[in-house]
C-alpha cells in the first residue's frame, strides 16, 4: 500500500487503458495481489464494481426506467380516455398565456396568497424539490458521467441539497402528523412515500462520493431504492409531478380564457390607493 | 406529540327533507313527469346510480383534479370556513374534495381499486353516507374557488364540489331550497317562479316611476323590441324585492341614448344550474337567454348585476347548452364604463360623498376575471373609494355563495364563518359596501345584521344612477 498517493495493480491498468467510462484517479488505495505502483493512473471504475452493484446501477435501472414509461403511458391514455371540456365562448384573455402563467406559478411565490404569507413553507418546497432533482440526477451522473463526481464541490453540493432535502422530509412528515387537518386526510401512500422519500435522500448522501472501492452498499441501498421507486412511483402520490402538468394546464386554459389568468393587476394589501401601497404585487 | 382535539361541525348529520318532492311529485308537475327535475326514491339502489353517473359523467379536468392532489394543506388557510374554525378539520377544502375523491379512487383509480385502504378510497355504503356527502359538498362549501387560485398544483377543488353537487342532485339528495329552487326555474323559466303577469306589470310600474322622477315621457323600459344593440338580461330578485335597479337601469341607458329591451320570455341571467350542478338546467337556463338575444336579433346581451348570473351567461351557459357564442355577452358593469369612457353619461362624483368600499363576487372576480371594471366605475362615480383587504381575486366571499343562501339549515355555519368577511368590511370604515351581484346583496345584508356593522349595500348602478348628471338638454325639456 502506499501512502498519500494510491496503488493499483498494473495489470489492472493495462488490462483496462483505452477503455470508457474510465475515471482518473491520482488518490487511490487499492488492495490487491499483484505488482502495485505509485503513480496516477486510469482505470476503469466497472472493474472495481461488484456484478450485483453493475446489475443494480445498469441493467435493473432500465428495465425499472422501461416498466415507469409504460406504465406512465397506459396512465396518459388513459386520462385521455375520459371526455374534455368543450369551449363555445369567445375568450376575454388568452388560453395560451393563462396556461403558461399557471404553469410558471410555482416558481411564483408572490402570485399565490398561500405562498405569499408562508415563505417558510415555500422554502421548504423548493428544498426539498431540489433535493429531488439532485436524487434523481445523481442515479444519472453515477453510471454514465461518473468523473462529474471526482470534483469534490460537485458531490459536496449534491450532498448538501439531499441532506436539506431530508431535514425538510423529517420537518414535512412531523407536520403531517402534528396538524389535525393534515392528519386527517393523509392516507398510507402519504406517510410511506415521504417516509421513502427521507430515506431516498440519505440514501443519495451517501451514494454520491461514488466510492465502490471502499464500500458498495451504499450505492446498492441507493441503486435498489431507486429501481423500487421507479415501480412504486406511479402508484404513489409520488407520480404527481405527472399530473402537476395537466392539472395546471386545464386550469390556466380556462381561467386565460376568461382573462383571471395571468393576474396582472395589483393586489392591494394594505388597503391604500392604488399604486400608492408599500406592499404591492404586480 | 399531543394531538388537538377535532371539533368537528354537527352540520353534515342534517337530515335529508324530502316534503317538497313529494309535493312535486303529487302535484304532477311537468318537471318530474318528464325525468328533468329529479326525486329521492328511498327504495332505489342509489349507491349504484351514483357511481353509474360518476363514470357516465367524469370529465378529463375533474379526473385530473382528483388524482393530482398531494394533501399538503395549503389550501386550508385560504378558506373561510377553515379560518374561522381552525380546530375543526373537516373544514379544509382537502378534506371536502377528498369525500369525492376517495369515492373516486375507489371506484374508478388503479390504486384505489387494488388496495383501497391504501389512499383512503372507499365507496359510500347507503344512502346514509350520500346525505353525509350532500351536507358536506352543499353545507360547508360556497365554491367560491379562492382555495382553487391557492392550491400550488392546480386542483380546483370548487369544481369537484360542484361535480359532486350535480351526481347528488340527479339522485334528489339535496337540501330542500336546492330542490325548489331548480323546481321553480325549470317549471317557470325563473328563479323566483315570477309570472309573467307580475314581470311585465312591475317593469310598465318602474318606467312610470322613472318618468314621474325624471319628469320625462319618453323614458322607456321596452320589452320583446326587435333589432337593438342589446338585450338587458335581469335577476328575478330585480322583479321580486328590488325594482329600482330596473329603473336605475333605465334612467343611465336613456341618457346614455341606449337602444336596448328585455324579452319577454328568456330573460332570467340567474342559473340555478351552477349552484346544483345540474348542466341540463345549466342549458335550459342559459339558452332561454341565448334564444331570446337570436329571436330579436340583439346586438349583444348584457347581464344586470349578478356574480353567478354572469358566471353562468356568460361563460359557463353556452358550453351547458352547447350553444356557440355568436354576439357579445358582457356586464352591465362593463356597459357602463363604456358609457363613461365615451362620455355618453356625465357623472358628479361629489354625490356619492359617503365612503365605499367594494366586494368581488367570487363568480365575477375569480371565476369571471372582471375585477378592474367596477373599481374604474366606482372610481368616477364616487368622492371616497377605499378598497378592502385582500380584495379582487383574493376577496372573500361574501358566504352566501354557492346557492347557500337557499339552504336554510346550513345557515348557522354559514354565519359563524361570515365572521372573516365581517372582519374584512369592519376594517376598511366604509358607510357602503358596493357589489355587482344580488346574491351578494343578500349575503352581505345577513352578516352586517349578525356582526351589527354599520354599513348598507349597494349596487354599481345605484352609484352611477345617483352620480347622473342630466344633460342640460334634458333640464330644458323637463321645465
Amino acid at each position: 500500500m502506499g501512502s498519500g498517493r494510491g496503488s493499483v495493480p498494473a495489470d489492472i491498468l493495462l488490462a483496462d487503458l483505452g477503455l470508457v467510462p474510465r475515471l482518473c484517479y491520482n488518490i487511490f488505495s487499492f488492495p490487491s495481489k499483484g505488482i502495485y505502483c505509485e503513480a496516477e493512473v486510469i482505470i476503469q471504475l466497472s472493474w472495481i464494481m461488484s456484478d450485483t452493484l453493475k446489475l443494480f446501477e445498469n441493467e435493473l435501472q432500465i428495465g425499472a426506467l422501461l416498466f415507469l414509461t409504460i406504465v406512465y403511458t397506459i396512465r396518459i391514455i388513459w386520462l385521455l380516455r375520459f371526455k374534455a371540456r368543450e369551449e363555445r365562448t369567445h375568450a376575454e384573455g388568452s388560453a395560451s398565456r393563462g396556461v403558461g402563467y399557471s404553469l410558471m406559478n410555482i416558481a411564483m411565490p408572490w402570485a399565490m396568497e398561500s405562498t405569499r404569507r408562508k415563505p417558510g413553507f415555500y422554502a421548504q418546497f423548493v428544498i426539498f424539490h431540489l433535493g429531488v432533482a439532485a436524487a434523481i440526477a445523481a442515479t444519472f451522473i453515477i453510471p454514465y458521467a461518473p468523473r462529474l463526481f471526482e470534483i469534490r464541490a460537485v458531490v459536496r453540493v449534491f450532498q448538501g441539497s439531499m441532506g436539506a432535502a431530508f431535514i425538510v422530509g423529517i420537518f414535512r412528515f412531523a407536520r403531517r402528523l402534528r396538524t389535525p387537518a393534515l392528519r386527517l386526510v393523509s392516507t398510507a401512500d402519504d406517510y410511506i412515500s415521504l417516509l421513502l422519500m427521507i430515506l431516498f435522500f440519505a440514501a443519495g448522501v451517501m451514494a454520491v462520493p461514488n466510492t465502490p472501492w471502499k464500500s458498495e452498499w451504499p450505492l446498492i441501498f441507493f441503486f435498489g431504492l431507486t429501481a423500487f421507486f421507479l415501480v412504486y412511483v406511479p402508484f404513489s402520490k409520488i407520480g404527481h409531478y405527472l399530473y402537476y402538468p395537466f392539472a395546471r394546464y386545464f386550469l390556466g386554459k380556462t381561467l386565460g380564457h376568461r382573462g383571471v389568468m395571468p393576474r396582472q393587476r395589483r393586489l392591494i394589501r394594505d388597503g391604500t390607493e392604488d399604486g400608492q401601497g408599500s406592499r404591492s404585487w404586480h | 406529540m399531543r394531538r388537538k382535539k377535532i371539533q368537528a361541525s354537527g352540520i353534515v348529520n342534517a337530515p335529508l327533507e324530502t316534503k317538497s318532492q313529494v309535493k312535486a311529485r303529487q302535484d304532477n308537475l311537468g318537471s318530474v313527469a318528464e325525468g328533468r327535475l329529479r326525486t329521492y326514491d328511498p327504495s332505489a339502489d342509489n349507491v349504484r346510480k351514483f357511481l353509474d353517473l360518476l363514470a357516465a359523467k367524469i370529465t378529463r379536468p375533474l379526473v385530473v383534479s382528483l388524482t393530482a392532489c398531494v394533501h399538503c394543506g395549503m389550501c386550508a388557510e385560504s378558506c373561510h370556513y377553515f379560518l374561522v374554525r381552525p380546530d375543526d378539520p373537516t373544514m379544509t377544502p382537502v378534506y371536502k374534495a377528498d369525500q369525492i375523491r376517495r369515492i373516486f379512487k375507489r371506484h374508478l383509480d388503479w390504486t384505489g381499486r387494488v388496495i383501497p385502504w391504501w389512499v383512503h378510497a372507499r365507496r359510500p355504503k347507503d344512502d346514509e353516507d350520500l346525505n353525509r356527502l350532500k351536507n358536506i359538498v352543499f353545507g360547508t362549501c360556497s365554491a367560491c374557488r379562492r382555495c382553487t387560485l391557492n392550491c400550488p398544483m392546480g386542483v380546483d377543488t370548487a369544481l369537484l364540489v360542484r361535480f359532486t353537487r350535480g351526481l347528488l342532485t340527479e339522485l334528489g339528495i339535496v337540501p330542500e331550497g336546492v330542490f325548489n329552487v331548480s323546481r321553480d326555474q325549470w317549471e317557470t323559466g325563473n328563479q323566483m317562479a315570477v309570472t309573467e303577469a307580475d314581470y311585465l306589470e312591475t317593469l310598465e310600474w318602474m318606467k312610470e316611476e322613472v318618468q314621474v322622477e325624471l319628469g320625462i315621457a319618453d323614458v322607456d323600459i321596452p320589452v320583446d323590441k326587435p333589432d337593438c344593440d342589446f338585450l338587458y338580461t335581469i335577476n328575478p330578485r330585480e322583479i321580486k324585492f328590488d325594482p329600482r335597479s330596473i329603473a336605475n337601469a333605465a334612467k343611465v341607458f336613456h341618457f346614455a341614448g341606449e337602444s336596448w329591451t328585455l324579452p319577454r320570455w328568456g330573460w332570467d341571467q340567474t342559473n340555478f344550474g351552477l349552484y346544483s350542478g345540474d348542466d341540463a338546467l345549466g342549458g335550459y337556463v342559459a339558452r332561454n337567454v341565448y334564444e331570446a338575444a337570436e329571436r330579436l336579433r340583439a346586438g349583444r346581451i348584457v347581464i344586470s348585476e349578478c356574480g353567478h348570473g354572469y358566471r353562468s351567461t356568460r361563460w359557463e351557459g353556452y358550453n351547458w347548452a352547447g350553444f356557440d357564442q355568436k354576439i357579445p355577452t358582457e356586464s352591465v358593469v362593463v356597459t357602463l364604463e363604456r358609457y363613461l369612457q365615451e362620455g355618453r353619461i356625465k357623472v358628479d362624483p361629489s354625490r356619492n360623498p359617503e365612503p365605499v368600499t367594494f366586494h368581488d363576487s367570487c363568480n365575477i372576480a375569480r371565476s369571471g376575471g372582471l375585477v378592474e371594471e367596477p373599481r374604474r366605475v366606482l372610481k368616477k362615480v364616487c368622492a371616497d373609494f377605499r378598497e378592502m383587504v385582500p380584495n379582487r381575486t383574493e376577496n372573500y366571499c361574501c358566504t352566501g355563495g354557492g346557492g347557500l343562501l337557499s339552504m336554510v339549515e346550513y345557515r348557522p355555519l354559514r354565519l359563524e364563518v361570515a365572521r372573516i368577511k365581517a372582519d374584512q368590511l369592519r376594517a376598511t370604515g366604509a358607510k357602503l359596501v358596493c357589489t355587482m351581484c344580488h346574491n351578494c346583496i343578500d349575503g352581505l345584508t345577513d352578516v352586517i345584521k349578525h356582526y351589527k356593522l354599520d354599513l348598507r349595500v349597494v349596487q354599481v348602478l345605484d352609484l352611477v344612477s345617483k352620480a347622473l348628471v342630466v344633460p342640460s338638454g334634458e333640464m330644458a325639456a323637463r321645465s
